[in-house]
């Protein structure tokens, strides 16, 4: 399903334009772009925001006594036409000819291209190796990266359909990434824990 | 750049001393209460006949007092309301062609249980000998200053218009700005005729299919209604002013009333929310109106007091000026910021701004058009050592 079209773009990333506003996909999900017959990239959904098409203009408050949350969309219907839904997505990995390499694609996804969720299998398809999940931690943008990929895997193990064996197997892979640095494995582990309502 | 700043910091100090002046308050008040006694019969009487005497800008009342305050329900959607705002780019004499460029924005917002917004520019780059000069190849008028902010004010009046048709009604059209082309007072006849013909062409569309339309004017530096006051205070028969009879007292009231606006007498008289009764203009140009002579009203929207202006047919009409004062009020309650501000008109001219990158494109755009063609554009002497700035 197309969610979105790429507005920057770049070697490590892009960022794209909702379609739909206020509802960015989901932290940490992953998603694709393709990019020609039967080639495309994966990325992980890294940030979300909202705000005025225009870089100076700045959201201002609407709200009143009658008037809040939804309803302020309905009285002031240019809002849908003056702001917009953006998405930053770090890349992980790209597929051509049938197989699946997780590190960065050689070419930045095109401009203006869109993006679109990945269904199930090939969320399973892609996670089966976890070589990318280095790549996240790597990642130097609004979230700090164990955060980010606390979100990722909370996003893939419900993707997974709840896979409790893949969630133990991406925590040792975590584990290993993280082993000289406890505090922030335990972000990690504290995040991905599905007896905390993962 | 050398800007002696200790000199104008004493200037500074001074200006706020005058402006905090506490006598002032006194005289407002008793202009106020002036305004609502006036012999409105007898004053009309005297500003219908253009006394000399009164050099001033004046407003006609159009009712039986000038100090009322009136009140309206807030309408229920759905309605919807449009807005349109120009933004130009000047012809250029430093630029081996001559052209200019009309950008006019339009914003539509219905309200209601389907509620829609529509946002559009639309851009007109003007290189033909027509549109560049009034009377072509006889008197060569250039279209620039004035006449293009006038040819713009057309402009924007013919695509409310377009944009109004295509609204959900009922519907509004407000413009921000004043109705009365006061820039056409100094034209000749000629070219007054010329523009008024396109203008009251337009305003009359929109009497024929019945849709108001007013303006809004934020801030007004008005007088008319206190030049009014003091036109009903004067009993003098002379000409000059040295030889008044009145008391002193009232000739303070007169001294002052020629220095107060509009705005700081009705701000004493309006709740939030109430307008005044409906004034007409007396200036010049608007004997050239016809039926759409141009009559006002200020309102009180609670941060404010502002000047809404329409033609005589949208006032005389009680419905559409209910419209006008009850539309304007919600406009101003929708509004995200202090003071109240019609999201339509702020939407509008969103669109229809060029900002400076987008002025320098244009440039760009010409230049190389032209340089396509052989034509190489050489800035005036004086225009290249502004941009270079050396030393």
């Amino acid at each position: 399903m197309r969610i979105g079209e790429i507005v920057e773009t770049g070697s490590a990333g892009f960022v794209a334009e909702s379609f739909e506003l206020n509802r960015p996909p989901e932290l940490g999900s992953l998603v694709k772009v393709e990019t020609e017959e039967g080639s495309c990239v994966y990325g992980v959904v890294s940030y979300g925001t909202t705000t005025g098409l225009d870089p100076g203009r700045r959201a201002v408050r609407r709200s009143s006594e009658g008037v809040y949350d939804a309803a302020i969309y309905r009285e002031h219907p240019q809002l849908e036409q003056v702001l917009r839904t953006e998405f930053s997505v770090v890349l992980v990995g790209w597929a051509a000819d049938g197989s699946i390499r997780q590190h960065l694609p050689p070419q930045p996804p095109p401009l203006h291209y869109s993006v679109h969720t990945c269904t199930p299998l090939e969320v399973r398809a892609f996670s089966e190796r976890l070589l990318y999940l280095r790549l996240l931690l790597a990642v130097s943008g609004q979230l700090p990266p164990e955060q980010l990929l606390a979100a990722h895997l909370r996003q893939l193990y419900q993707a997974r359909g709840r896979d409790r064996a893949w969630l133990e197997r991406a925590a040792r892979e975590v584990a290993g990434l993280l082993k000289q640095d406890v505090e922030r494995l335990l972000v990690v582990l504290q995040g991905i824990d599905p007896g905390q309502g993962t | 750049m050398p800007l002696q700043l200790e000199v104008l910091s004493r200037g500074v100090e001074r200006l706020a001393a005058q402006a905090s002046d506490g006598a002032g308050q006194q005289l407002l008040e008793e202009a106020q209460r002036r305004l609502r006694r006036v012999d409105v019969e007898a004053l009309c009487t005297r500003l219908r006949i253009r006394d000399p005497r009164f050099p001033w800008l004046t407003a006609v009342p159009t009712d039986d007092t000038m100090g009322a305050a009136y009140s309206v329900p807030l309408p229920s959607p759905p309605f919807s309301v449009v807005a349109t705002d120009g933004s130009n780019i000047p012809p250029d004499r430093h630029n081996p062609v001559r052209f200019y460029v009309l950008n006019v924005g339009r914003a539509t917002l219905t309200y209601g249980s389907r509620p829609d917004a529509r946002l559009k520019a639309t851009t007109h780059l003007a290189c033909e000998e027509e549109e560049l000069y009034l009377n072509p190849g006889r008197e060569h008028i250039p279209v620039d200053g004035e006449r293009l902010g006038i040819k713009m004010a057309v402009a924007e009046l013919e695509a409310l218009f377009e944009a109004a048709q295509e609204a959900q009604p009922p519907v509004l059209a407000l413009l921000d700005g004043s109705l009365i082309l006061w820039g056409l007072q100094s034209e000749e006849r000629s070219v007054q005729a010329a523009f008024l013909q396109e203008y009251l062409s337009a305003l009359g569309r929109f009497r024929e299919v019945d849709i108001p339309l007013a303006s809004y004017i934020s801030y007004p530096g008005g007088q008319d209604v206190a030049n009014s006051l003091r036109v009903s205070l004067c009993q003098g028969h002379s000409a000059q002013c040295e030889s008044c009879t009145l008391p002193p007292s009232e000739q303070e009231l007169c001294k002052f009333l020629g220095t107060v606006r509009d705005r700081e007498i009705f701000s004493g008289l309006l709740e939030a929310g109430q307008r005044s009764d409906i004034f007409e203009s007396t200036s010049a140009i608007l004997d050239r109106y016809g039926e759409h002579r141009i009559q006002f009203f200020y309102l009180n929207n609670g941060d404010e007091i502002l000047r809404l202006e329409a033609p005589q047919w949208v006032m005389r009409d009680g419905g559409k000026r209910d419209m006008v004062h009850g539309l304007v009020l919600d406009q101003c309650k929708r509004s995200g910021g202090y003071p109240a501000y019609p999201p339509v008109l702020q939407e509008a001219h969103e669109q229809a701004v060029i900002s400076s990158a987008e002025r320098r494109l244009v440039e760009e755009m010409v230049a190389q058009a032209l340089a396509a063609r052989g034509i190489v554009y050489i800035h005036s002497a004086k225009e290249s050592s502004k941009r270079r700035r050396g030393v």
